[in-house]
């Protein structure tokens, strides 16, 4: 049975022929290369020009380990993806069928099996004690006692944001307090909790610590700000209090809900603005100032 | 042909086996109790699902290239709660489309392709068998599985339309008419779910007593083809995955309609519980999306290279490593859910853990191209193709794995460009290349080969047009359904990308107009196939095309593995799974 196809024929045709005596061995060789190359470097001027491709520049102090892990996975993968296909399309092209040339008869071969399991076993156990140990001082890492703490509820279809006043402190709270005329979840008992005011706009100083009380008062939202490299459900019914992050660069950015939460979540956004610490402190004496009494200042809450 | 079907085996075994000679127009197309009318019966309704889910998919391009504009031409027919008044899709439509999209995909189309056509097409015929083991169970999945796909899609007529809080329905927004809009449209969803894992569990009991119990003589367990090894392990999959589903289904229900609270936000119910049960099943679906691909696959890149399969223990053994496995990484959906982060940890190692069966197949497949004599038909373009894709989809899941980088890239597009790398150009280009394979034992003609590589090269160019670029917009944190990202400043300058990816999905989409022509044409036009036109081995190739009721006229004995090609010494490069070898000839045992 013969089975020469278009595709076989053409690697034999003259026109392909004329094409290898042409170019000379080394650099039909690096030929794949140097378009890997052009493709990347592309791609590397299109970052740097615009956000077209790439990753946003990142803003917090987290982000950059994070960018770091994601750059070696990338590394990883790719050399993994070119090593194998280069291989893999070297075989089709090679053993493509011949006249008079038969298959080779094997079932397999069990050191190649058990190579083969071995080395990507140790490479992804090797990455996962990588990953974990970026996730252990990111993200599971005990936020920082000076850390601005700052509450934050989503619900259908914004979010809602309160500082923790002059005391420096948010107060009691607790989930089951939330509702309509109490967005947080304030434990009014508490002291603490009178001094809280709130912001639609998450201001943040820039090199400080930032805690965040997320909450969501219906559905579940999500805590999204894609150069700060952060992402958190924020679910009913439960207090998520282990988001923090360090913001390095004076800026506005975007807080996104990225979990579907209904027909308005396409344009469930709050601006970000991340200041000097001087401008962040102006900022929050004005807030703080006025001092209306707590029960106006819920009631502006709930709208 | 179906014609065919019916009669030419009917005086051997139908008589045997049902009690009777001729089957009534109902009993022979309608209520078929033959595996292989059951096979085709899928396999028509699937691929018109196909057309469904793809037009839904264009639609869901179109608004995010394009937001805000009146859709061309239709615009103004289509109903209000999917368009806005200028003709637009609103916000709200958007949502329905793509959670339309994904659930007539998954539950229509990929799932039943792989399980019900090559399940019920192959099993029987691979393993020596005259029919399944429940023939009547068998006809009574497929009817579940089309009942299940018209509550689904009778969804479109509801008050406030089709389902709009995406295939994964998280509650409490699934679970409160309040909350999604779509009370009607969402009940549908758990009905119409809940009869679907109802057909896969008659049909997944079925699959594996028959594989148990009705093999051929000398059809040891290590002499079963791949695909019926993968539709084993998938069928164990689907069996201790579905019925999550369902119940968790049942439960929405409930909640949704009776005022339960099992997944409410308030200080009754358990938001996280819903995607607790939902990605039990949701994790070995995927691999039930998956592992019949792979078997099809590696038996395709076999007959094609002409060689044995390099490490058939091997690739068995990864099947079962990977169903395995797939039922304690559910959790790596949910790192960013609010889970414990402790928990994370683990599911990260399991993930990481499962990648490694997955790499033993790649590795394999190369294996078996090595040193073959490969002939590039059109299934084996599918085939190979296959590989390659699902390289890309499997390293892309690594970047998932990583619990800090999924942190960035969860809910971006990154994860839209991964399950399409691998429920298309995996498991789609897996089922494709199946259709060209066994085409001609199925309607006994073969189809066109040109017009099959004018499929496969379409196909494969504008799959990766459309999806590469996806892992771009994800990297620079375009979130999922979001209906217009002209509304974010960090999204606004991808747009150029976004209509480059509309058009090439556009093209996506025709490049299956070949496909359909070629599909029904050849049935009719196409020539008449031979007993085995691949030259290939396993025991369907021993009948003729297509195979009679009743299969098997005398029952065959196996001698020896299923992939027993250019074995030295014979002049013939194939020895047929029923045929002894001779005796100058020395078989390796692996």
């Amino acid at each position: 049975m013969t089975n020469r196809n278009n595709f076989v024929d053409y690697f034999e045709s003259h026109r392909f022929r004329g094409m290898n005596s042409r170019l000379s061995g080394r650099i039909r060789v690096l030929l794949p290369f140097l378009l890997l190359w052009l493709l990347g470097g592309t791609s590397w001027a299109a970052q740097r020009t615009s956000n077209l491709w790439w990753l946003p520049d990142v803003a917090s102090k987290g982000g950059e380990t994070i960018d770091q892990l994601l750059y070696f996975i990338c590394f990883l993968t790719g050399g993994v993806f070119v090593l194998t296909q280069v291989v893999y399309i070297f075989f089709l092209i090679k053993y493509r069928s011949r006249r008079g040339v038969r298959a080779t008869y094997s079932h397999g071969n069990n050191r190649l099996e058990l190579i083969w399991t071995a080395i990507p076993t140790a490479i992804f156990i090797g990455l996962w004690g990588y990953s974990n140990h970026v996730w252990w001082d990111v993200i599971h890492a005990t936020p920082p006692s000076d850390a601005l703490e700052v509450g934050v509820t989503a619900y259908q279809f914004a979010f809602s944001m309160q500082y923790p006043g002059a005391d420096g402190k948010l107060g009691r709270s607790d989930v089951k307090l939330i509702s309509n005329d109490n967005l947080f979840g304030n434990d009014r008992s508490d002291p603490e909790t009178k001094d809280n005011f709130t912001s639609a706009v998450l201001e943040l100083p820039v090199n400080r610590p930032v805690h965040i009380r997320l909450n969501s008062k219906d559905v579940i939202h999500a805590f999204y700000i894609p150069e700060f490299r952060i992402y958190q459900d924020a679910v009913p019914g439960r207090t998520i209090d282990w988001v923090w992050f360090t913001p390095t660069k004076i800026g506005s950015y975007q807080l996104a809900c990225s979990q579907l939460c209904g027909s308005g979540h396409y344009n469930m956004k709050a601006q970000v603005e991340v200041v000097s610490q001087q401008d962040f402190d102006k900022w929050y004496q004005e807030k703080v100032k006025p001092a209306p009494p707590p029960a106006q200042s819920e009631q502006k809450t709930a709208k | 042909m179906a014609q065919t079907i019916a009669h030419s085996g009917s005086e051997l075994h139908g008589a045997s086996i049902h009690g009777h000679h001729e089957l009534s127009f109902f009993n022979k197309y309608i209520w078929s109790e033959d595996h292989k009318t059951i096979a085709i019966q899928y396999l028509f309704s699937t691929l018109f699902f196909m057309v469904v889910g793809g037009l839904l998919a264009m639609g869901v391009r179109y608004q995010l290239a394009f937001p805000g504009i009146p859709v061309p031409l239709i615009g103004g027919l289509l109903p209000k709660w999917l368009v806005t008044d200028s003709g637009a899709f609103s916000p709200g439509g958007y949502n329905a489309l793509f959670t339309m999209h994904a659930t007539v995909m998954i539950f229509l189309v990929v799932m039943p392709l792989l399980v019900g056509v090559f399940g019920n097409f192959l099993i029987p015929l691979e393993i020596g068998a005259p029919d399944m083991a429940f023939p009547f169970f068998n006809a009574l999945s497929f009817w579940l599985f089309f009942t299940s796909g018209i509550v689904l899609l009778a969804s479109f007529f509801a008050p406030n339309g089709m389902p709009a809080s995406g295939w994964t329905s998280y509650a409490p927004l699934s679970s409160h008419g309040a909350f999604n809009g779509t009370q009607a449209g969402q009940s549908l969803w758990c009905v119409g779910i809940f009869i679907n894992g109802l057909s896969s569990i008659a049909g997944a009991t079925n699959y594996i007593t028959t594989v148990i119990n009705m093999r051929a003589p000398g059809m040891k367990m290590f002499r079963l083809p791949l695909p019926v090894w993968a539709l084993l392990v998938t069928a164990f999959l689907l069996l201790l995955a579905v019925p999550v589903l369902s119940a968790a289904a049942a439960m929405l229900f409930f909640d949704l309609n009776f005022g339960t609270s099992f997944f409410s936000g308030d200080n009754y119910g358990q938001p996280l519980l819903w995607q607790h049960l939902f990605w039990f099943f949701g994790h070995p679906e995927v691999y039930i999306l998956i592992l019949p691909s792979m078997g099809v696959v590696s038996e395709i890149i076999a007959v094609f290279s002409r060689k044995p399969i390099f490490g058939y223990k091997a690739m068995v053994f990864a099947l079962m490593a990977i169903g395995g496995l797939g039922f304690i990484v559910w959790g790596h959906h949910m790192f960013v859910s609010g889970m414990n982060l402790l928990l994370s940890a683990t599911f990260s190692f399991s993930t990481m853990v499962i990648a490694v069966p997955s790499a033993i197949k790649t590795f394999n497949w190369m294996g078996t191209v090595w040193g073959g004599s490969i002939r590039f038909k059109t299934p084996m373009c599918f085939a190979l193709a296959f590989v390659s894709m699902f390289v890309i989809g499997g390293l892309s899941g690594i970047y998932m794995a990583s619990t800090p980088v999924d942190l960035f890239i969860h809910h971006t597009y990154f994860i839209v460009a991964h399950i399409h790398y691998v429920l298309f150009g995996g498991s789609l280009f897996g089922v494709f290349a199946g259709i060209y394979f066994w085409y001609p034992k199925m309607f006994g003609r073969m189809m066109n080969e040109f017009w099959g590589k004018v499929h496969f090269v379409l196909a494969f160019m504008f799959f990766n047009l459309t999806f590469f670029p996806m892992h771009n917009l994800g990297l620079n944190g375009m979130m999922r359904r979001i209906a217009d990202p002209t509304l974010y400043d960090h999204l606004r300058s991808q747009q150029p990308l976004q209509i480059f990816i509309t058009l090439s999905a556009f093209g996506l989409g025709l490049s299956t107009i070949p496909f359909f022509i070629n599909f029904f044409y050849s049935m009719f036009k196409g020539p008449k196939a031979p007993k085995n036109p691949w030259n290939s081995t396993t025991l369907e190739w021993t009948l003729p095309s297509p195979p009679g009721h009743g299969n098997f006229e005398v029952t065959p004995t196996v001698y020896h593995g299923p992939y027993e090609y250019s074995v030295p010494g014979m002049e013939q490069d194939f020895l047929p799974q029923n045929q002894p070898a001779p005796d100058t000839v020395q078989l390796t045992v692996h």
